[in-house]
């Protein structure tokens, strides 16, 4: 076992230096672009899809992400749901991390929620899942820089010929009109303010839902809250006000949600295509590492805040629960 | 020359905006300070403190990550 793990090693270290070898060639034949930067996604192709009544919806490239995306996750049911068919007690593979991945998130809801796991743990394993893969497809290779090239509006790149109808961008900026810019096919979906919007408004309006199915009509005095109002005038109307602070609270839940996992990974973005075009060798490797990191917490804060929150929705607030 | 003005009060603007990191930086500081105090006295919360000190660093990071967007407002969109 011990002289297994020490070639390991030798072989990892030359495996290293061969790629780095790999990048100096590679960016000797291919100079790096600094990329444009656009905060909200590009469309890869002029041609609208006709919603009627929602308006005109562009081709946004972030779609064909997550088309990829929701294939990813189908695909991982899929295993699991073989897996659980061939009847194995101890699952191995796929199925066998899906397990553990399970019991490790119903665990942490249950320590946090209680008996309304069950109620909770669907949607905080859901979003988990779904930001997860979200974030962790930003770092296969070919993401963000394959892609339909176009004349650029203000300036844009030379290009040069691949053969057949592949183009390369050079680093050479030239005049208005004649640069070309690139709109990648894929583009990291969490880069996109639609989807962690969609995402947002998802945890905070099932968590609305859930504390009704807790509390029942009596979860609105967390908002409007009239039951101290007349029994001790000026404190009840301080509890009024705490009521209504907690209303904006819910509103600004919404706008946390939606740009600290969209402030995260475009940052992510902008910091890997800056360090690519300025740094091409080796140092990128260590960002990915880093973004790896970044996506892996901000998945799991994302889904972890979800189910403090929906785990606070279940409960009354202090005051009350003294009542009873 | 007013569209270098413009593009001058941009850059400008966009390095004022990220002063804001600094609370944030505090914060995460602060939090992780009194998390690992907190695991050093007594090590069987670790588990329970690394999560909690999880959330509070995305709460703090969250101010910091604002800072940051309307940075990247300032850069990319305007």
């Amino acid at each position: 076992m011990e002289t297994t793990r020490k070639w390991r090693w030798g072989v990892n270290r030359w495996i290293v230096l061969a790629f780095i070898i790999f990048s100096i060639v590679a960016v000797n034949i291919f100079a790096p672009v600094q990329p444009h930067i656009q905060v909200a996604a590009e469309n890869i192709t002029d041609a609208t899809l006709n919603l009627g009544p929602l308006g005109k919806v562009p081709f946004a490239n972030t779609w064909t992400t997550l088309l990829v995306l929701d294939l990813i996750i189908i695909l991982l049911a899929w295993s699991v749901r073989q897996a659980v068919k061939k009847g194995d007690l101890v699952p191995h593979g796929i199925a066998g991390g899906m397990e553990m991945f399970v019991e490790v998130v119903y665990n942490l809801t249950e320590s946090a929620a209680g008996k309304w796991a069950k109620k909770i743990f669907p949607w905080f394993a859901t979003i988990l899942l779904v930001v997860l893969v979200a974030n962790l497809m930003k770092l296969i290779p070919g993401m963000e820089t394959i892609g339909v090239m176009h004349h650029a509006e203000g300036e844009g790149h030379a290009i040069q010929s691949l053969g057949g109808n592949a183009y390369n961008l050079l680093p050479e900026v030239v005049e208005c009109g004649e640069g070309y810019v690139l709109t990648p096919f894929f583009r990291a979906v969490s880069t996109d303010l639609n989807f962690t919007l969609a995402l947002a408004l998802i945890s905070v309006i099932m968590t609305q839902v859930i504390g009704v199915m807790a509390q029942g009509p009596r979860y609105f005095t967390k908002f409007l809250n009239f039951t101290t109002m007349f029994k001790k005038p000026f404190f009840g109307f301080m509890d009024f006000l705490v009521g209504m602070l907690e209303m904006i609270s819910e509103f600004a839940k919404i706008i946390s949600f939606t740009f600290r996992l969209f402030g995260n990974m475009f940052a992510g973005f902008v910091l890997m295509a800056l360090v690519t075009s300025m740094l091409p060798i080796f140092v990128p490797s260590m960002i990915s590492m880093f973004e790896f990191f970044i996506g892996l917490i901000q998945a799991f804060v994302f889904g972890m805040l979800t189910m403090v929150f929906m785990a606070q929705a279940t409960q009354g607030h202090g005051g009350e629960e003294e009542h009873h | 020359m007013s569209g270098d003005i413009v593009l001058a009060a941009k850059f400008i603007g966009a390095g004022l905006a990220m002063i804001g990191a600094l609370g944030g930086g505090v914060g995460i500081g602060l939090s992780v300070q009194g998390a690992l105090q907190g695991m050093a006295r007594n090590p069987d919360a670790y588990g329970n403190l690394l999560t909690n000190m999880i959330l509070g660093i995305a709460f703090s990071e969250a101010i910091a990550i604002y800072c940051l967007v309307i940075a990247f407002l300032m850069l990319f969109v305007l």
